[in-house]
């Protein structure tokens, strides 16, 4: 664009100038050279100027289309890993479906395999839930309503109702302080980022004993969430990336399959908060910390 | 057709166990003795101990993924079957599997009757080999020549600079790899995932001496490596002039 108007306007320029300079020698019936000294100075200077306004549109051009490319990278990466998460149920589905058209199975098995489908269509679900969370909170007007809650207690209680999530995986919540702390959350939001901060010390787990630690650090700007595991850990030049949307630590198909979404979602839900997420780790295999922090507290006395 | 006196074999590497019930369950149904393996490790043992007829294998798999798992059993058998079924349908991963020797790729959601078919297919042709040809050597054949240096990998001995040496089990599994790969480089982890079956843990350490032994096998100075060369930062390349 920049680019096409100044060539218009270099053009546009050039013909006016030179128009207006033969018209002026032919008036005047002057000595040409005399004019063209200063004209020549005029002709430099918008030169020079359109010159710089070109550069300066290139540099422009050359930056968004650097981000257009990372943003389509990270979205054909999003597709391949999404694809894998809808299609692998999707791909049972139609086996047992096409299985029981096939066979006359026994009542006992079928009822095996309808469990199995059950599953599945609950997988699936979840999967378009995530997609259509993400584009909710995208959007901006998101759940308004806000709770205040223990958030020691939250923690314990989102532990308990997904124990079956946990069951390989040793999970402790420290309370420093020792007292209820009472935050204002909207909870499902809420649930959501501990949901996918969890899956993911799980999943990206290769110890033999899993554990993760919750430890609630009350601190005088607000309070801390430490979620501690003992999983693979991350790079030191990931722990910025792995926040940004699409993006998944490379190669790591083969460990656990993943959207690219989560710690995107986690970080969005913070904000919400009016709070923030952030990753330590002491590298590759020595586990990781995500931290979530919070603003000052507002106390409720009871 | 009579039926086969013996069931025939099929280990199914899948790390969906839903997917995986399904398969047997049909596989089963059709007549055929199924095994499940969750992650590629535990695929690769099943192989070495169990012997099945025919593979079918999943790309994306826990610990080592599918393709690293074709690659390390077709240095040992290029003949059996092993289809792949995997969600990739696009032509860039068919091709790849392909190229490792895979002999039929079919994408999911996948038509049951198609897979049963080619299943069926597969094990078919199989059968018939099996009297005609010698038993099965991986993708190198039975001996290999380069440099002065002569393999042979049924005897497990090689005549090189080092004189007549025989090799161990895993010599072997390595120099095939080499030479199945050669001109490409390897990466530690490629070498450690493919030649012995390991993942995570496992020191790069072992591929570097096991690499040491061979320089001290075939080269004429171990010490400036001709064949077996160091990539900075990569791993190894095997290579050598053509004859």
């Amino acid at each position: 664009m920049a680019l096409a108007a100044s060539l218009c306007l270099y053009l546009y320029w050039y013909i006016g100038v030179s128009a207006g300079l033969t018209s002026v020698i032919q008036k005047y019936n002057l000595d040409p050279s005399q004019f063209f000294e200063i004209n020549t100075w005029v002709v430099i200077l918008v030169l020079s100027i359109l010159v710089g306004i070109i550069l300066v549109g290139v540099f422009v051009i050359f930056v968004y289309n650097q981000k257009t490319w990372q943003l389509y990278r990270l979205q054909r990466n999003f597709i391949n890993n999404f694809t894998h998460e809808l299609k692998t149920p999707v791909t049972s589905l139609k086996l047992y479906l096409d299985t029981f058209a096939k066979y006359d199975i026994p009542r006992e098995e079928q009822i095996r395999y309808i469990g199995y489908m059950i599953q599945d269509v609950e997988r699936l679900l979840n999967n378009i839930n995530r997609i259509l969370n993400l584009a909710r909170i995208e959007s901006g007007n998101y759940w308004k309503e806000f709770v205040e809650v223990d958030l020691v207690d939250a923690v314990r209680q989102f532990y308990q109702n997904n124990a079956d999530l946990f069951r390989n995986c040793e999970v402790k919540v420290h309370n420093s302080a020792g007292t209820p702390l009472y935050y204002p959350i909207n909870p499902l939001l809420f649930d959501m980022l501990l949901m996918n901060i969890m899956t993911n010390a799980v999943n990206y787990n290769e110890s033999a004993n899993p554990r993760v630690d919750i430890h609630f650090v009350p601190q005088k700007k607000g309070l801390h969430i430490r979620f501690v595991d003992n999983g693979i850990g991350i790079e030191k030049s990931e722990i910025r990336k792995i926040f940004r949307m699409f993006y998944r630590v490379g190669h790591q198909e083969d460990i656990a399959s993943g959207s690219g979404l989560g710690l995107y979602l986690v970080q969005q839900i913070a904000r919400i908060h009016k709070g923030k997420v952030t990753a330590e780790s002491a590298g590759k295999g020595k586990g990781s910390v995500f931290a979530l922090t919070l603003p000052q507290r507002v106390q409720v006395e009871g | 057709m009579t039926g086969p006196i013996s069931k025939k074999k099929i280990l199914i590497i899948e790390d969906d166990r839903h997917i995986a019930e399904g398969l047997k369950l049909n596989l089963s149904l059709k007549g055929y003795e199924v095994m499940i393996a969750p992650d590629g490790p535990d695929g690769l043992r099943e192989w070495r101990e169990w012997k099945p007829n025919l593979i079918v294998l999943d790309i994306m798999l826990p610990r080592i993924d599918g393709l690293s798992v074709l690659r390390s059993i077709r240095l040992e058998d290029a003949q059996l079957p092993i289809l792949i079924l995997s969600v990739k349908s696009e032509p860039e991963y068919r091709v790849k599997g392909l190229s490792y020797g895979v002999d039929d790729y079919l994408s999911k959601p996948f038509n049951l009757e198609e897979f049963l078919l080619r299943v069926e297919r597969l094990l078919t042709r199989a059968a018939w080999n099996d009297g005609e040809h010698p038993p099965a050597a991986g993708l190198t054949g039975h001996g290999y020549t380069f440099g002065g240096n002569t393999i042979d990998f049924d005897t497990f001995t090689a005549h090189c600079k080092a004189g007549r040496v025989t090799l161990t089990e895993q010599e072997v599994k390595l120099l095939k790899l080499f030479i199945a790969n050669r001109g490409k480089p390897l990466s530690r982890s490629e070498l450690l995932e493919i030649g012995w079956g390991y993942t995570g843990t496992t020191s790069t350490r072992t591929v570097d001496n096991f690499v040491m032994r061979l320089r001290r096998y075939f080269e004429d100075n171990p010490h400036e490596p001709v064949f077996f060369r160091s990539l900075r930062s990569v791993g190894y390349m095997f290579d050598h002039e053509s004859h």
